[in-house]
Parts: structure tokens; sequence; C-alpha cells
């Protein structure tokens, strides 16, 4: 973009500029409803994946010669349907609306921590917090990431002073060792602050540009039309002065 | 939208949110459910087929070859033996195998993950005599004889069920083994019931093997 936003705002007249600020709105909302209805398919993507992967690594719980089904894979079924049923149906009968994007962005921290759970913990595991803020970025809204901050940082808090062992393996880890946790996900947040604020920069361009283009086509075709008429008028003087 | 439906929707987000923290409540419950606790003799029994200890310290570890949450028990151990392999530690998985079950039983990722660490021989416990005789009950217990034959630690080297990580288990057999001293001769195990028993003690029940 080799033209600033505020110059190409600037340079565009009253109605152009309202023209633009409409396009803007329609394309930040197109955009925030295609996220959400890719974050609905993702969910029931994730909540068909912990079935399995509950099926597959830990299917029975064992005592001796008898078994019984493992609490992670009925955790994997029921919970995985809670976790994601919600955000679903927001994002079916509510796609674009503010508190859709958030609860989605809720759902998709605690899918998070289900998988960490249903992997034992597994470090690898871990990636899906951060794989899950960059797709939270698609939505171009910085509070949204602010959100997922908050939930997983609440999540390791609240472990932390519950089940300290199941965060932080040792019984008696320090009270602010959560916030070691959420740093590396405020870290990443910063980058994707940034891309958001970029990225409605250049959709508020785009919606300026087309604004401009728009203008100047009903511009063209207003002038096209005196044309036609000013021909038209002048057109019978000629051909009677012709006779 | 109608303050009705606002009303609808802040009801399904609040049922929504209770019922997602109850069911992490669940899990997490789960997962600090401890198993029973190791009645391990003070001295290496000597009708044990595992050889005593001689000069060097003696691990050993029962598993159910089936329980899912011992996988993480056996990955630990690994973890542990690379960092003893300059001390002198022999380690030992029991793979407890009832005697009308096939051999394809015990064929298991954790059976087989065990048979890969250095410094482990694993021994298929037939009915669990051997598990018995050095008084374990849960899969994944830990037990650490000294050089003098003499019982050191008794418990689980996770920090919770089926979980990975650092844990009072581990830092204690560390301790032990390089300063002769720990804060502690036990920690919790974590595990699938090696017997019949189906039902597992309350979470942070009491667990002093010794």
């Amino acid at each position: 973009m080799e033209e600033s936003v505020s110059g190409v705002m600037r340079g565009l007249g009253g109605s152009t500029a309202e023209r633009a600020g409409v396009l803007y709105s329609e394309h930040v909302q197109a955009r925030r409803a295609a996220a959400d209805r890719m974050f609905a398919i993702l969910m029931v993507i994730q909540w068909a994946f912990a079935v399995a992967l509950a099926l597959l690594v830990s299917p029975y719980a064992w005592a001796g010669k008898t078994r019984e089904f493992h609490p992670h894979l009925i955790a994997a079924i029921f919970m995985g349907g809670g976790i994601a049923i919600f955000p679903v149906l927001l994002a079916v009968y509510r796609p674009g609306w503010v508190v859709t994007r958030h609860v989605i962005v809720a759902s998709q921290m605690l899918w998070s921590a289900l998988f960490i759970h249903l992997t034992g913990g597994r470090i690898e595991t871990h990636f899906h917090v951060f794989g899950s803020l960059a797709f939270v970025a698609f939505y171009f809204d910085w509070p949204v990431l602010a959100t997922a901050t908050v939930v997983v940082a609440a999540d390791h808090l609240i472990r932390g002073l519950l089940y300290p062992e199941s965060v932080y393996g040792i019984p008696n880890p320090e009270w602010w060792r959560f916030l070691e946790h959420a740093g590396w996900v405020v870290f990443e947040d910063v980058v994707l602050v940034w891309f958001c604020l970029t990225g409605l920069k250049e959709i508020r361009t785009i919606a300026a540009r087309q604004a401009q283009v728009e203008t100047l086509k009903e511009s063209e075709e207003a002038k096209s039309a005196a044309l036609e008429m000013v021909l038209k008028e002048i057109q019978p003087s000629y051909s009677g002065s012709r006779h | 939208m109608t303050r009705s439906r606002w009303i609808l929707l802040a009801c399904g987000a609040l049922v929504w949110v209770g019922a997602v923290g109850l069911g992490f409540k669940y899990l997490l419950d789960y997962s600090v459910e401890a198993g029973t606790p190791a009645s391990a003799p003070e001295r290496w029994p000597t009708e044990s087929r595992i050889p005593a200890p001689g000069g060097a310290y003696t691990l050993v570890m029962t598993i159910h070859p089936q329980c899912p949450c011992s996988r993480a028990s056996v990955t630990e151990l690994n973890n542990l033996m690379a960092l003893l392999r300059r001390d002198r530690v022999k380690g030992y998985v029991l793979v407890v195998k009832p005697a009308d079950f096939p051999d394809a039983w015990i064929a298991t990722e954790s059976v087989r993950n065990a048979a890969r660490i250095p410094g482990v021989d694993v021994i298929v416990d037939i009915d669990g005599k051997e598990s018995s005789r050095l008084g374990a009950a849960t899969s994944g217990q830990v037990l650490l004889y000294g050089p003098d034959a003499r019982l050191r630690f008794a418990g689980g080297i996770t920090p919770e069920r089926g979980h990975l990580g650092d844990s009072a288990g581990r830092q204690r057999i560390l301790s032990l083994v390089r300063t002769g001293t720990a804060d502690g001769k036990d920690s919790l195990v974590y595990g699938c019931a090696l017997g019949a028993t189906i039902c597992p003690p309350r979470p942070h029940s009491s667990n002093t093997g010794m």
C-alpha cells in the first residue's frame, strides 16, 4: 500500500467516505461470519478427533482382568460435545455477532485443555494452544485474543491452586507460576494483535479504493448519460439543418 | 434481540459454563485419584526371582500391560533411567499377566517401550506373584531398594494419573540415589489396579507405602 489509509480517506468526498465505511463494515462482517463458520466446522472435527483419540489411546480402564470404559472416552464424548454445541449453535444462528466469536474463542481454548488431558499432558499437545491463537486471529478482532488469553490464564491459575501437580508436576508451585505460561501466550498475542490491526487497515484501504472506483464509475455513467442527452437534443436540429 | 431472547441466551451460557466446568472437575478429580499404595517389604524378599541388589540400587516398576495410565509411568521411567545413567541403578519392569490370558495380551505399547529402556529388564509376572511378593497393588508402582537391600522408596513417578511431567516421586528417587537422602520416601501412585478390585480409593487419599 503506497498511500496511507488516511490519505485515501482524505481524498474521498463525503458520500464516498460514507460508502467506504459501509463497504469496510461489510467486508469485516463477511470475514468474521466466515471465521465463525470455519470454527463451527472445526469444533465438530475436534469432537470427532477427541473421540477417536480416546478410543485409540485409552478406551478402557482396567482392574486386574476386568475392564470398563475409560473416563477419558466418556469425557471425549460428553464433554467434547458440550464444549462444541454452544459455539456451533451460535455460529449457525448468529454468525458475525460479537458474542458468537468470544464464545467460539473461549471454546477453542477449552478444546486445548481437553486435548492436553486426553493425551496425558503431552508437551506436543500444548501446541494446540498456539495453533488455536493463530486461527483466532482470522477474526481480525484483537479483543478475542484477550478472551483466549484470559481463558488460558484462568485454566492455569485455577488448576495451579486446586490441582497444582496436574499443571506443574509439583505440589507447591509459586502462586505466580501461571503468569509464566500466560506470558508465552501474550508473546504470541503481540504479533497477532499487530496482524489484526494491519489486516483491518488493509481492508479499510480496499474499501476506500472500491468506494472511489464506484464513485468514478457513477460519475462516468452520469457523464455518459448527460452526453447522450446532449447528443439526442442536438441530433434533430442537426439533421433538420442538413435537409 | 428481544429481552426474552437475551435472558434465554444468558441462561444457556450459564448452563454451558457450569456443565463444562463440572466436566473438567470430573476429569481433574479422576486424574488425581491415587491407586492403592504398596505394602513393600522393608528388606528385599529372598524368595524373589529378581536378582537381589548387590552393591547397586535396584528399581522395580510393576505394570498392568493394558493400563493406559501406565504408558506415562513407563515414559517417566525412561526419563528417570536416562537421568540415572551415570549412577549404579539396575531397573526391572514386572508385567503382570494372568496365566489363562494369551501372550498377545501383554504385547502392548507400554511393554514394548519398557523393553527399549537401557538398563531395564522386562519380566513377565504370571498371575502377579512377584508383584504380590513386593506388595505392589497398582500399575506404575515403583520400588527402590538400596545396595544394602533395604527399601528406600515406594511410590509413583507421574505427577498424576496418566500424565507426563516432573513429579515428587522422580525428584525423591534422584535425590535418594545421588545424595542418600530425600524429603520423603514415598509418593502417590497412579494407575490401574493390578488385582481384581475395581474401586480405586478416593482422591487425595493417604499413600504411605512404607
